[in-house]
């Protein structure tokens, strides 16, 4: 019976055997790789081909200091901070004027011009990087956090102003009806009276920008080649490639691996709800 | 009704206006219109909208940076295709993949969707954690299974061994390193589609279910009579996106294999990374993204088919 009740978020069924037992089975399937990751960040690498398989290594900071010594780590962690926290603004700020327009303003052809910017986000990121190389390199932006910034941008920016548009649309337009009897100029609208109200909807899709400028690969590893601009996704692939004694280096991939997992998990563990709202397009309210 | 309110340089008309009347204010407000979608459509006309077109160009030029050549030559990147094993192999494996992930991410996802709306101690728990997959980097999540999968010292091969006594060597065999791109991008991927899904349970009305319980519709009747039916038209779209999203993607496939053993993991996103950023193939590595965007069309015609097919009004 246990099916048709979970359908009831708030029906009585407590302590179902069957219920839990697929709670231990998905917790597990799901903290295992990440369980797995951290303890062997925190492995002295010698520990880590040791059979049988050391479950609790004694833990060590070893791993982030060679990491810290032998490629310009702070470096790495800074520009990809720069990098998300850059596209999140500039993919917001961008997407919040668009969608103001498609939410707010109305003639024969606006809806289809929405639906030609949302649906522009299906054509495939890989497939426009030969081009994009040649752009960037003629604006002089390959290379730079800049440039990288630029693209990313614009990929984020169509599902932003969808999902902001919906978020627009829900704020009653009485707000601003007001305030434009009053006097109120476009930026003050735009800044004081509907920013306020629509926080939620660009605090979730800032988040999930973040997330997805700071997980992003394809554009630095196609467009960045110095430390200057390189971001810890490029250079998980670096520390990858390279050879230790004994093998693969993962003590050194997992440290790098951990060090780009702790700010999206830390996010997500305080912003659960915010971000799922954003995930399904502004379904859940 | 048309209304039209104008106050300094802000013009708003709440209804839509008549094409007739085309007055100071209207004008207005189509000015303002086009300056606040101006960035959005700049941004998206110079790194999409061009591109997208220089690709197609591309593809029918034989320009290569290490071979120094650039021209026209017509379609033979196109006819040299079938012969390319990277691409043959990276098509085969593109549509397997797509075709494979969905349907288990969709099974998946329901189940772990039916557990996340069940009522026991722990749920917020589990929602809080479903979502720690969609969050970890890809790449980050494809280096992490490579090392669990690991033949020596990975720990899943370690527990195959301490249960079965066998050792496999998963990334060996085309068959099982196939499995294992495919089963790490649901792992990596479900909890995406449990969200939608489970914002897709919690706006069904209970009262359906009564009605559904009144009339004698037992507990699979109305699992797959009132349940799926209601969910389908935000996991169509939802799913879609995701579809498309992960056809062009080649972060796992990079740090879980990097498309071996041989080619028979690579993805077509994948071939296109090696052979336009690595290799500089630039007009061969066109016609494989061509090659990608045509395939995108056709999922996207069947999705917005399928959606047409599963919109309910309820």
């Amino acid at each position: 019976m246990s099916r048709l009740r979970m359908a009831r978020p708030w029906s009585s069924v407590r302590n179902n055997g069957a219920v839990y037992l697929g709670f231990l089975l998905f917790t597990l399937i799901v903290l295992l790789p990440v369980y797995w990751m951290v303890r062997s960040s925190l492995s002295a690498g010698s520990d880590l081909i040791q059979l049988p398989l050391i479950y609790f290594p004694r833990p060590t900071q070893q791993n982030f200091k060679t990491l810290i010594e032998q490629v310009p780590f702070f470096q790495y962690i800074r520009n990809s901070l720069t990098f998300a926290l850059a596209t999140t603004l500039v993919t917001l700020v961008v997407s919040y004027l668009a969608a103001y327009a498609f939410a707010r303003i109305q003639f024969p052809g606006s809806g289809v011009l929405m639906w030609i910017l949302v649906l522009s986000m299906a054509l495939p990121d890989v497939g426009t990087i030969v081009p994009l190389y040649r752009i960037l390199s003629r604006l002089h932006l390959l290379d730079t956090i800049a440039g990288i910034t630029l693209v990313l941008s614009s990929t984020l920016t169509p599902f932003t102003v969808w999902v902001l548009v919906s978020f627009i649309k829900q704020v009653p337009y009485e707000i601003e009806e007001a305030a434009i009897i009053d006097g109120a100029s476009l930026r003050q609208i735009l800044g004081h009276i509907l920013l306020p109200v629509t926080m939620p909807g660009l605090v979730t899709m800032g988040l999930i920008n973040f997330i997805n400028a700071w997980n992003n690969l394809l554009y630095p590893l196609s467009f960045t080649t110095s430390p200057s601009s390189k971001t810890l996704s490029v250079s998980i692939t670096e520390v990858f490639a390279g050879y230790s004694p004994w093998g693969k280096p993962w003590e050194l991939i997992m440290a790098v691996g951990v060090t780009m997992t702790i700010p999206v998990v830390i996010l997500i563990l305080f912003s659960q709800r915010a971000v799922v709202r954003g995930l399904t397009g502004g379904a859940i309210k | 009704m048309h209304q039209v309110y104008a106050q300094g340089d802000v013009v708003y008309a709440k209804s839509r206006p008549s094409l007739l009347a085309f007055s100071k204010a209207t004008r207005r407000r189509y000015v303002l219109f086009v300056l606040l979608v101006a960035p959005a459509f700049l941004l998206r006309l110079t790194t999409a909208a061009y591109p997208i077109l220089q690709t197609i160009y591309l593809s029918f030029t034989n320009l290569d940076l290490i071979k120094n050549t650039n021209a026209f030559v017509g379609l033979q990147n196109y006819v040299s295709m079938p012969n390319d094993y990277g691409v043959r192999g990276a098509l085969y494996f593109t549509i397997m993949f797509v075709a494979a992930s969905t349907v288990l991410e969709l099974v998946v996802g329901m189940l772990v969707a039916l557990l996340l709306n069940a009522s026991f101690r722990g749920v917020t728990f589990a929602r809080t954690i479903n979502l720690i997959p969609w969050a970890i980097p890809t790449i980050v999540a494809g280096y992490a299974f490579r090392w669990l999968l690991d033949d020596q010292f990975g720990l899943i091969p370690y527990w195959i061994h301490q249960i079965t006594g066998v050792s496999p060597v998963i990334f060996i065999s085309p068959s099982s390193a196939r499995l294992a791109v495919i089963l790490v991008h649901v792992w990596k991927d479900a909890p995406f589609i449990a969200v939608v899904l489970l914002a897709g349970l919690q706006g069904v009305p209970l009262d359906v279910y009564d009605a559904a319980k009144v009339d004698g519709a037992n507990v699979w009747q109305r699992f797959w009579r009132i349940t799926i039916p209601l969910v389908m038209p935000l996991t169509v779209t939802m799913g879609l996106f995701r579809l498309v999203w992960s056809l062009a993607s080649f972060d796992l496939v990079y740090g879980l294999t990097f498309g071996g053993p041989g080619v028979a993991t690579s993805v077509l996103a994948l071939q296109v990374f090696r052979e336009g950023i690595l290799f500089f193939k630039f007009g061969f590595a066109s016609a494989i993204s061509v090659i990608l965007l045509i395939l995108v069309g056709i999922i996207g015609v069947i999705g917005l088919w399928l959606f047409r097919r599963v919109e309910v009004v309820y």
